[in-house]
């Protein structure tokens, strides 16, 4: 049951081509001159630096936190019981009946961390996370809330957290973006959850696909041609250089048109960097198996979690994974947790195994979170509602303190009762892991310095080592 | 920012306090004031200092902590420390973070043993040996006070300028201004622009489009004194012209279909208002009377129906904002939509941060929390949302008002199709077990069915007297009566985007550290006090909007000038290339100041003194020797002003995506002229919707790309990638980036690709059999840039051509014909004509 119910056919064509937003990365507008921009690399990281890139796996709809990470035996004993607000400090009177988790949880690991049995292989991933139980936010709203997820506002057009990476940090790699967004939501703010706002367009995120659309389809918007094959591209290309040179020297001097000759090959070089990145059938059958690619219901978000490690090996600096709206359970939160666990538990766990593997763990902090969690109380007799006031994300992986269980909830789940980590806390915290100072980490916009966790947020440093 | 809060905190947190101050410090213990120096001193250093010491840029709530006599006087709340007393002493209080409103460090609370060293500091007896006055002898003067705020240049009265006399260059007196800045630099003008680029560069600035073939050859065949004169003149009669320029105000209004945001609601009515701006800029409605239509246009009286209209559809402009639509807290939402508003209508008319004061006094201009909340009275108490029944719910939605004359009559039956909606679509469903029933011949089953479902059976199904057959019609037409009413929602009434007065307005109050459920002092409802007359008079009874759309344009007794000089210097800007404030939404102190505040100040002298006419100042631009200059490249210039500030030649600049996207359907032949209405009619009511959605904004309107669907988030991808206006917000100068999407979509974009096919075959419509190649190139660069090849280009496009036929005539000797590569050949020709800087830049 989702929150609003909403035509469901599919345009292909169109949903690919709507996908493309901000490709590109360089700092062309260094050689452009324009006004605006700067350099990517403008601000150079004023801490130490633990982690080199970040992979952010979204889970769109909000999992229910008291159902996966953070048990909570009194539900099981008031079962059906209604939650006093006095219980839990918000007023009075009853928020709802009290719904158990059906699920089992165990600890896991030598860190002993709690996760419910719907991660069968994640759970042996225990010991590198850092499970942190004591998320807040606001917005009550699936727009509100990944608003503030991805940009720190809601109310207000604001650069994305991988925007604000990319303008910190720059791009690894000359011929990719710094942010990539694999199937990014269309809805709930949609584009601008890796929007970059006010920052040059060069730090907008680039999108794959978008949610609904099965990633093995997915492609980057005009990416290559097929009316013209590349070698008569090349030559074709080669004639509107020679024009624009011609034009050029009539002319003496002009940036932009020095700007645009450069741009041109970056756009023709990122036309076969791109597609050697995404293109999955370079990879061993063996690393399919350990993302569970080719077998259901593992396949798509196998495909995706492999694509994520594909771009951080080339540098790319934000990656962010999303699943399609499929974890807003008002109704059935059993069945709908254990469906879409099972899509996801596999290709997660192999993607910190297969990062391990090839070193790359020692540099990607891997998170795993949604906009918010899901209420202890009951909805529509077996599903939960939103809930922003308290839920658990996790990070793994570069600079993370693995093995730890951070913060806490009440007996109930509700609200954070030890060390709350805000939304805006966790923001500057995953700044900080990259070397970013988020209270320098500004930009002169409209008269006066913005940052992404605007006048709030403080770093974490327990979760981090 | 930060520190700022404390401000309002202290200002404004209702503390008594106690005169009584131990004041017997000096006999404090050697091991007190051990404990200070080692312990409180540097905390208060590192964590204090940098808003509470003599050396802040401002001193935070009046509170100096860099010497004991501060803490003792205290600030705007009293005495901070009551030595032996931590519980009661507001700086632990605030420390401590026990209060939501004082809390202190603001951005970070202190460690808790910090807390602990300064609770035991206090309780021990605060002992403190920093001598020092406790007030400075003379604070800092406060940015935002608005009487000493009066001396930025911006809010000076505009000074009446003789233009200065100089060389034979100026023929107008714009030129006498620009010549006499640039002689001080001793640099001289670029020659006159030739003809060719002047007309190219004059179409495009003031039509949005190059000229096409005719109207070249008509230009350039017409050696009349006046020539130029008389073609700027038919340019600003033409429609055209406030299309350019009615989407250069679209810029500032964050024009769009759709909400954006959280939400993105469809905005089915908005182009209305669009279509208004551009009618009201072809026949030159006075910029001031402009305004006062886009601030209260509803409110203003109407000699006849459409007049009414006109002016209700023009106050969109409140309306048309961007809102967080399923935020929880009314009260919230209804300070966020004001200061949407504020922030919109500062930066748009008065070039001016105004939403920079809703946290605290502005940082760096001249306006204090009282003036934001004087006018953010007048928002509140103005409705520009209301619920109306959409998917499902009753929804908060942008207000619509009815138009025509019974404009009042709020569509019922189009909401009650949308209540009745989910009930039909019911039915139809049993409707069609029913007939699946009667296909299993089941009549018991039927019976039962119809027993359910009454009003989802036809009558004549339960006679079984009927034929099967007979039957079957009868609930099949059944079916088809409710798939028609499904499919058919009744035509939704015209109406548009209107605000309205709230019956009871009222003042608001401020709201501390600009959080919604803080309420500090009431305001009346006002302006701005820097520039005059703060005590406005507003009538109880009126939301004070009407008011305030006069006083923004009132040169006498408002900001009239102020608002005439941020729109002169806009139209200076789209002209020329560059504000003479560069910052063309930010005329505050932070802003950059005029490179030519004469001009400046001549300019909107010019605007109030010829009523307000933008035609007339956009002429007088125009037809002066500066706008002519040619976009020469002079090295020794170059290494004096390698910006161009000082105009001794003519900014070159990149066509807007607009104009990108109509050039190369002009050369095509595929624009249409015809102006557009609503291009969302097909949408529903989420523009995006949350999971797949074939019901996307089109783009494949052949009509001028201004019309083409602005969704918020979701722009044509055109749109996206070469920097128009973000949607969200009022865009006075829009980016200028170079990045690898824009060179992938010219290489790659369908579009691109299918204007440059059409224009081929073009082509070789108007081509004779004998035509050569080089005939042809030559056709195609007069048909695409208004110019013939030089022998060069001639000569590179000619081998290009014959190459690439060897090549697919190689590649492809069976399945193509000797048509098809041709066709496919000078596609790719043309198609790099659209790429070429020739094309994409206006020199």
């Amino acid at each position: 049951m989702r929150c609003h119910q909403f035509l469901r056919s599919v345009d292909r064509r169109s949903m690919l081509r709507e996908s493309g937003c901000g490709f590109g990365s360089l700092a062309l507008a260094a050689i452009a001159g324009t006004k605006n921009v700067d350099a990517a690399s403008s601000f150079s990281p004023v801490l130490p630096a633990r982690a080199k890139r970040i992979i952010f796996l979204f889970m769109w709809g909000g999992p229910s936190h008291v159902d996966l990470f953070d048990p909570k035996p009194r539900l099981t004993k008031e079962d059906g019981k209604p939650l006093q607000a006095e219980a839990v400090g918000s007023g009075t009177g009853s928020l709802g009946q009290l719904l158990a988790s059906p699920f089992k949880f165990s600890r896991h690991g030598e860190s002993g961390i709690w996760m419910s049995e719907l991660f069968p292989h994640l759970s042996q991933q225990a010991d590198r996370m850092c499970v942190i139980r004591s998320m807040h936010t606001e917005g009550q709203a699936h727009g509100e809330a990944l608003l503030r997820l991805h940009t720190g506002q809601a109310n207000l057009v604001r650069p994305s957290v991988g925007a604000w990476v990319s303008y910190g940090l720059g791009s690894e790699n000359d011929n990719l973006p710094a942010f990539i967004t694999i199937s990014p939501p269309r809805g709930h703010g949609g584009v601008q959850n890796y929007g970059c706002a006010f920052l040059p367009s060069v730090h907008q995120g680039t999108a794959i696909g978008s949610a609904e659309t099965p990633i093995a389809k997915a492609a980057v918007s005009n990416l290559g041609n097929d009316r013209i094959n590349p070698s008569m591209q090349r030559s074709q290309l080669d004639l509107i250089q020679s024009l624009n040179r011609q034009h050029l020297s009539r002319l003496g001097a002009d940036k932009q048109i020095e700007g645009l000759i450069e741009n041109y090959e970056l756009a023709f070089r990122m036309q076969s960097e791109m597609p050697a990145a995404m293109d999955l059938n370079d990879e061993t059958a063996e690393t399919h198996a350990l993302y569970g690619i080719g077998s259901e219901p593992t396949d798509n978000f196998g495909r995706q979690c492999l694509l994520a490690r594909k771009f951080a090996e080339r540098g790319v600096r934000y990656i962010q994974v999303s699943t399609d709206y499929t974890w807003d359970h008002h109704k059935q939160v059993k069945d709908g947790s254990v469906t879409e666990c099972a899509k996801v538990d596999r290709p997660i766990a192999g993607l910190l195994d297969d990062l391990a593997a090839r070193g790359l763990l020692d540099e990607t902090l891997v998170l795993w979170g949604a906009e918010f969690g899901r209420t202890p109380t009951v909805e529509n007799g077996d599903g939960r509602n939103h809930h922003p006031r308290g839920f658990t994300v996790w990070m793994a992986g570069a600079g993370v303190q693995a093995g730890l269980t951070y913060g806490a909830t009440d007996e109930f789940g509700y609200a954070p009762v030890e060390n709350p980590v805000h939304m805006h806390d966790l923001h500057a915290t995953l700044l900080y892991a990259l070397g970013l100072d988020h209270e320098k980490l500004t930009y002169r916009h409209a008269g006066r310095d913005f940052r992404l966790t605007d006048v709030y947020g403080n770093v974490v440093h327990d979760v981090l080592c | 920012m930060a520190q700022q809060r404390f401000t309002a905190v202290l200002a404004f947190a209702a503390v008594s306090v106690s005169i009584l101050v131990q004041l017997h410090v000096y006999s404090a213990e050697p091991a007190q004031i051990s404990f200070f120096e080692k312990k409180i001193r540097p905390l208060l250093i590192a964590k204090c200092y940098s808003c509470h010491s003599a050396e802040s840029e401002r001193i935070a709530g009046g509170l100096l902590l860099d010497r004991r006599q501060g803490w003792v006087t205290g600030g705007d709340s009293g005495p901070a420390v009551h030595p032996g007393d931590a519980d009661n002493s507001l700086l632990i209080q605030a420390v401590r973070y026990d209060a939501p409103g004082l809390q202190m460090p603001p951005d970070r609370k202190l460690a808790d043993n910090e807390i602990a060293l300064l609770e035991r500091w206090v309780q021990i007896g605060a002992a403190d040996p920093r001598d020092g006055p406790g007030t400075l002898p003379s604070m800092q003067a406060d940015p935002s006070d608005p009487v000493s705020g009066r001396e930025h240049w911006a809010f000076r009265p505009l000074s009446d300028f003789v233009p200065p006399a100089t060389s034979t260059w100026a023929t107008t007196a714009i030129d006498q201004f620009v010549d006499a800045r640039r002689t001080e630099a001793r640099l001289d003008p670029s020659p006159q622009a030739d003809r060719q680029t002047l007309l190219r560069r004059v179409f495009v600035q003031l039509t949005g489009l190059p000229p096409t073939i005719q109207q070249a050859e008509a230009y350039l065949s017409d050696d009349r004194p006046d020539a130029y004169e008389r073609l700027v003149d038919q340019l600003l009669q033409s429609p055209q012209f406030g299309e350019q320029w009615g989407r250069h105000w679209l810029d500032l209004a964050r024009y769009a279909d759709s909400n954006g945001l959280d939400e993105n609601f469809l905005f089915r009515e908005a182009w209305r208002y669009r279509n208004y701006v551009i009618d009201s800029i072809n026949a030159d409605l006075p910029f001031d009377q402009f305004l006062i239509e886009q601030i209260a246009g509803d409110l203003l009286p109407a000699q006849s129906t459409e007049q009414r209209d006109r002016q209700r559809t023009a106050a969109g402009f409140m309306v048309i904002g961007p809102k967080v639509l399923l935020g929880n807290d009314a009260e919230q939402r209804k300070m966020d939509v004001a200061d949407e508003q504020i922030d919109t209508i500062g930066r748009a008319i008065l070039g001016q941060t105004l939403g920079c004061a809703r946290c605290h006094d502005h940082k760096f201009d001249p306006f204090p929390t009282a003036d934001y909340y004087a006018l953010a009275g007048i928002m509140t108490s103005t409705q520009v949302m209301e619920t109306r029944y959409m998917l499902g719910q009753q929804r908060l939605m942008e207000q619509l008002i009815g138009l025509g004359t019974d404009g009042e009559q709020v569509d019922g039956a189009y909401e009650q199709y949308w209540r009745d909606r989910p009930q039909l679509q019911e039915r139809l469903t049993q409707a069609k077990t029913a007939i699946a029933l009667l296909e299993k011949q089941d009549n018991q089953a039927l019976a039962a069915h119809a027993k359910k479902h009454e009003d989802a059976v036809a009558p004549e199904v339960l006679d079984l007297d009927n034929s099967t057959e007979q039957r079957k019609a009868a609930q099949q037409s059944l079916i088809d009566t409710l798939n028609q009413l499904i499919t058919s929602p009744p035509a939704i009434p015209p109406r548009a985007m209107v605000p309205s007065d709230l019956a009871t307005p009222d003042d608001e109050w401020i709201r501390l550290a600009g959080q919604f459920d803080r309420k500090g002092k009431q305001i009346p409802r006002g302006f701005l006090s820097v520039l005059g007359s703060p005590n406005a008079t507003i009538p109880p009874s009126a939301s004070g909007r009407l008011e305030l759309a006069h006083w923004l344009t009132d040169p006498r007794d408002g900001a009239g000038q102020l608002t005439a000089r941020v729109f002169a210097n806009r139209v200076w800007h789209h002209l020329i290339g560059r504000g003479i404030v560069r910052t063309v939404d930010n005329f505050g102190r932070t802003g950059e100041a005029p490179s030519h505040p004469q001009l400046l100040d001549y300019l909107a002298n010019r605007l109030i003194q010829s009523g307000w006419s933008v035609k007339s100042l956009v002429r007088e631009v125009v037809t002066s020797e500066t706008f002519k200059m040619s976009s020469q490249h002079q090295a020794a210039a170059e290494l004096v002003d390698p910006d161009n500030n000082l105009l001794w030649r003519a900014h070159r600049r990149r066509m807007t995506p607009e104009t990108f996207r109509d050039a190369m359907l002009m050369a095509a032949e595929q624009l249409d002229l015809t102006p557009m209405n609503s291009t969302v009619w097909y949408l529903g009511d989420q523009a995006t919707a949350v999971g797949a959605n074939n019901n996307r904004r089109r783009t494949d309107f052949p009509c001028r790309s201004l019309y083409l669907p602005i969704i918020r988030n979701d722009l044509p991808e055109l749109f996206d990638v070469f920097d128009f206006a973000d949607p969200h917000a009022v865009t006075g100068m829009r980016p200028d980036t170079m990045v690898a999407t824009q060179g992938l979509f010219v290489l790659n974009d369908d579009s691109v690709m299918a204007a440059a096919e059409s224009t081929a075959y073009r082509l070789f419509e108007s081509a004779t059999p004998q035509c050569t190649d080089s005939v042809k190139v030559q056709s195609l660069f007069e048909r695409v840039l208004g110019s013939p090849p030089t022998p060069q280009q001639r000569v590179v496009f000619a081998d290009f051509i014959q190459q690439s036929r060897q090549e697919l005539l190689s590649e492809h000797n069976q399945d193509l014909t000797e048509i098809d590569i041709e066709k496919q050949v000078w596609t790719m020709a043309c198609h790099a004509l659209f790429a070429s800087s020739r094309f994409q830049i206006i020199e």
